[in-house]
């Protein structure tokens, strides 16, 4: 008999997750040499989700790019209007009237609630936790909810103009918005009730997919993943825009990195997202939603029908477009997954010469290699879920 | 604020954790069982419409003026606004000499359009809306997603 | 040939029980876990309008995946390819016959004792054809050339292995207890009464061995938590991701008819079969005429066994998935001891008994 283990080899197997995998959601492809269960080099490929974002922007004025905005991370899709908004004002070196500050904080924060949601939602799944999928979409819906009474839409908000926001709250809307977070928040308890102590998550999510701060830091991470390594970095406080300097929050530290450290920083910044919401309304003065200027955002509609010098204006501002100084500016904004920034760049005409969006997820899946490598393939998924790729944001 | 996690003896047991976790999850499913028609959240969809919202941003329509002619004035304002260039007006003369123009043709591609809302917003005759509270527009063909000015005369 | 109807009749009873309540686990398991998530669930199939809340479900499935395209993918195997289902399904339904559905009773003037099979070796049979369904699932993932699949049968392979040994030793317990291999022998002696009052159901004199063999036995469904050879959102499907149509059908008819017999071999080990607590077989048979009786008694044991699938059901849509190192941890190093020592008490309480009673 013929010796059969000379004819045996042995080799990595090169598995290809995505970019249509069931755990990859977003497209993006994951290069995955596996020895058996264990990963050996793992390499992200992303782009499959690219629009040319900042070519569209080059394309169009100042205020045709904010519905690009809304695509880019279509769970939060308010941070990034706001984030934008922010940037162009900053060009114009104009401030926005309170109400709408404080407007915008709540949409920001009810956009990072929705972020969160998902996150978990989406990685429980993956980590079979079917039922966790579905309160945390149950929970995202009566969020939507007020979205959709906010602005018209549940996805492609558009709410933020240059210089204010479109709508105000409608009628009944902070009634409506104290019944939806409470029941939001029996969700969030019902959530992590199941994942949070048991411990068939805990040790698939304990030490797997660890980033230490300073990995974090060289790889230019920011956001819920920083934090959960033990950076006190969050752009609301170390960078105060809007009011965030007058609201009473907290912001949650990791101590290993790891994906359960990411897991809970996520439940509990939800929990703070909603006491900012509720302080802001109370808070909330009245007053304007917009600049009164009629060089940057459009007068209301009602001067528009009546008056020719607003009919002027309105033509003026629509096909002339705002045209901020010559000069450039960035804008960080804490986005869902991170620092959300907005690099925007005039040369004195109505259209941007360039608007570079830095998105958070970018840098975070550029790290994947290193948390991943070494671990098993199970790891994986809690790990990408964790790090809560949003391919509209990564690739743009 | 810094998190503390560590699962005490108890917990590293599963069968406590496991237990509570089939409580949630048990009186979810009693609390829907014990009334099945209206403690689940899912909306029948076809049969049952969900409530849109007065702002929502659906399918366009033109508005009317008191004669039936659409009230748009061919200012192509809306044309200029719209990020995704979706809106094609072909302006004429009006023969009422009080109008000065009104559009031959007013063409929405469907296709193309990204729900915005800067149309209506740009419309300094209020001829242009998206309240007709329409969510899907959906059909079988690229063709029959163009929308003329009779169809979107007619959309209410 | 009167012993033939009677057996082809209970055979016919065995295999409609485990057929039908398949076939409505499918139902029950989308109902009730919609009910769990707030939701709905499957209300859209009918015929005229008539819906059954939902009941017709299964059976547009059955249709579809009767219509559906049987497909085999480029280099795979085809022989096993097919082979492999029939594999994964048949166990199931063999293991049921030899658990017991009711009592030694007089039906129309014959002794008939409502179990299949009597053989005399009956757990071991359960345990030794429950683990030929790992043949199915491996021989299915190699089998279709695909590196998912593989990975799903070496999983599916490791994780029936080890929890079997669980799974068996458990059994020892109930085994010293009860003195018999004989699902019906056991199931009788559960009648007994311990103390005078307490029921003698194998969750009384062996608690830790019921949440074991349940734990185990879960295992051996390949569900959640131990769905690791499926695990959709690791590796895909893992071991049927190249199955479509009734072979694909099959691996999840055999999956749920798993959750039937796994909720029968517990409901016969421990929650004492098709006895009611302190009402015997004699006391029945005094008031009722015997078939009276034997459906009855037929009717208890489905009751359990449907609580346990439920039971089942809902575990499975509560928890999250283990890792394949953790799965092995869990059987090799705490099942396992624990399992041991099971047996170790189990048997010095025996002993005990035994001298103050002076056998």
């Amino acid at each position: 008999m013929a010796d059969l283990t000379k004819e045996l080899h042995t080799q990595c197997m090169t598995l290809q997750m995505g970019p249509s995998h069931p755990a990859m959601h977003g497209t993006v492809k994951l290069l995955v040499d596996v020895d058996g269960e264990e990963i050996h080099i793992v390499k992200p490929e992303v782009g499959y989700l690219h629009r040319g974002f900042e070519k569209m922007c080059e394309n169009s004025t100042y205020h045709q790019v904010t519905p690009f905005t809304d695509r880019l991370n279509y769970v939060s899709p308010f941070i990034n209007n706001v984030g934008y908004a922010l940037a162009v004002e900053k060009l114009l070196g104009i401030d926005v009237p309170e109400r709408c500050k404080y407007l915008r904080v709540l949409a920001c924060e009810i956009s990072r609630i929705t972020d969160h949601l998902t996150c978990l939602g989406a990685s429980g799944m993956e980590l079979a936790a079917f039922t966790v999928l579905l309160y945390s979409i149950e929970a995202r819906e009566w969020m939507w909810e007020l979205v959709e009474a906010l602005c018209g839409a549940r996805l492609t908000t558009t709410w933020t103009r240059i210089g204010g926001v479109a709508y105000d709250m409608p009628e009944g809307f902070e009634q409506k918005t104290h019944q939806e977070l409470d029941k939001v928040k029996r969700l969030i308890d019902d959530i992590s009730g199941l994942l949070v102590k048991n411990r068939i998550f805990y040790d698939r999510m304990r030490d797997t997919g660890v980033l230490t701060a300073d990995e974090c830091l060289a790889y230019g991470v920011t956001g819920p993943c920083l934090r959960a390594a033990g950076v006190y970095y969050d752009v609301r406080k170390a960078k105060p825009y809007l009011v965030y300097d007058r609201m009473d929050f907290e912001v949650p530290l990791g101590k290993h990195g790891d994906n359960y450290d990411k897991f809970m920083v996520r439940v509990i910044e939800m929990q703070q997202s909603i006491r900012i919401i509720e302080q802001v309304l109370d808070q909330i003065p009245d007053g304007p939603i917009s600049v009164d200027d009629p060089k940057i955002t459009l007068p209301p509609k009602e001067k528009v029908y009546t008056s020719i010098e607003a009919l002027v204006h309105h033509f003026n501002i629509i096909i002339k477009g705002i045209r901020p100084p010559k000069g450039e500016v960035y804008v960080a904004v804490e986005g869902g997954n991170g620092e959300l920034g907005f690099y925007v760049v005039s040369d004195g005409s109505d259209k941007p010469w360039k608007c570079r969006c830095r998105g958070p997820c970018f840098p975070i899946v550029q790290a994947i290699p290193k948390m991943l490598e070494g671990s098993m393939i199970a790891d994986v998924i809690p790990t990408f879920g964790m790090v809560n790729m949003i391919g509209g944001e990564m690739d743009r | 604020m810094a998190i503390k996690t560590k699962l005490n003896f108890w917990e590293r047991l599963y069968f406590p954790e496991i237990f509570r976790g089939i409580a949630i999850t048990s009186r979810h499913f009693f609390r829907n069982l014990s009334n099945p028609f209206k403690n689940p959240v899912t909306i029948r969809y076809p049969d049952q419409k969900r409530f849109i919202h007065p702002r929502w941003r659906g399918r366009h329509r033109l508005m009317e003026r008191n004669d039936g002619s659409p009230r748009c004035v061919a200012c192509m304002c809306c044309a200029t606004v719209c990020p995704a260039r979706c809106i094609t007006i072909m302006p004429g003369e009006h023969p009422d000499p009080a109008i000065m123009k009104y559009p031959i043709s007013f063409d929405i591609d469907m296709t193309r359009c990204i729900f915005c809302g800067y149309c209506v917003e740009a419309c300094p005759v209020d001829a242009i809306r998206m309240d007709s509270g329409i969510v899907s527009v959906v059909d079988y063909s690229r063709d029959s997603l163009q929308f003329q000015k009779e169809v979107l005369l007619k959309t209410s | 040939m009167a012993e033939g109807i009677i057996l082809a009749v209970k055979i016919a009873i065995a295999v409609l029980f485990v057929l039908n309540l398949a076939g409505l686990l499918t139902w029950a398991e989308r109902r009730q876990s919609a009910f769990m998530q707030d939701r709905l669930g499957p209300n859209r199939a009918n015929v005229f309008g008539v819906t059954l809340i939902g009941l017709l479900h299964p059976v547009a499935d059955g249709i579809k995946m009767m219509m559906k395209e049987d497909f085999v993918p480029a280099g795979a195997d085809r022989i096993v390819h097919t082979l492999a289902p029939f594999i994964a399904l048949f166990p199931a339904f063999v293991a049921f016959a030899v658990i017991p559905f009711g009592d030694r009773l007089p039906i129309f003037g014959y002794e008939v004792n409502l179990v299949v099979s009597e053989i005399n070796v009956g757990l071991l049979f359960v345990v030794a054809v429950m683990s030929l369904a790992i043949f199915g699932v491996f021989l299915g993932g190699w089998a279709s050339n695909n590196k998912w699949s593989l990975l799903g049968a070496l999983r599916s392979a490791a994780q029936m292995i080890s929890y079997e040994v669980t799974l068996g030793l458990t059994i020892i317990g109930v085994l010293m207890v009860y003195q018999s291999l004989r699902l019906d022998e056991i199931v009788r002696a559960q009648g007994d009464l311990l103390f005078g009052f307490i029921p003698k159901w194998g969750i009384v004199t062996q608690p830790l061995g019921f949440l074991l063999f349940f734990a185990a036995a879960m295992a051996e469904t390949k569900r959640t938590p131990f769905d690791l050879p499926e695990g959709e959102s690791e590796i895909v499907a893992g071991y049927f991701l190249e199955y479509s149509g009734m072979k694909w059908g099959m691996f999840f008819m055999g999956e749920f008819a798993e959750i039937v017999v796994i909720a029968g071999v517990v409901t016969s080990l421990f929650l004492g079969g098709w006895q009611i607590p302190w009402v015997s077989t004699a006391a029945l048979l005094s008031v009722f005429p015997g078939w009276l009786v034997a459906l009855i008694q037929i009717g208890v044991f489905s009751v359990k066994v449907v609580i346990l699938c439920w039971l089942q059901l809902t575990v499975r849509w509560t928890l999250p998935r283990f890792r394949y190192d953790q799965l092995m941890r869990l059987g090799w190093k705490m099942l396992l001891p624990i399992s041991l020592a099971n047996i170790f008490v189990t048997g010095a309480v025996i002993l005990l008994i035994q001298h103050f009673k002076g056998v």
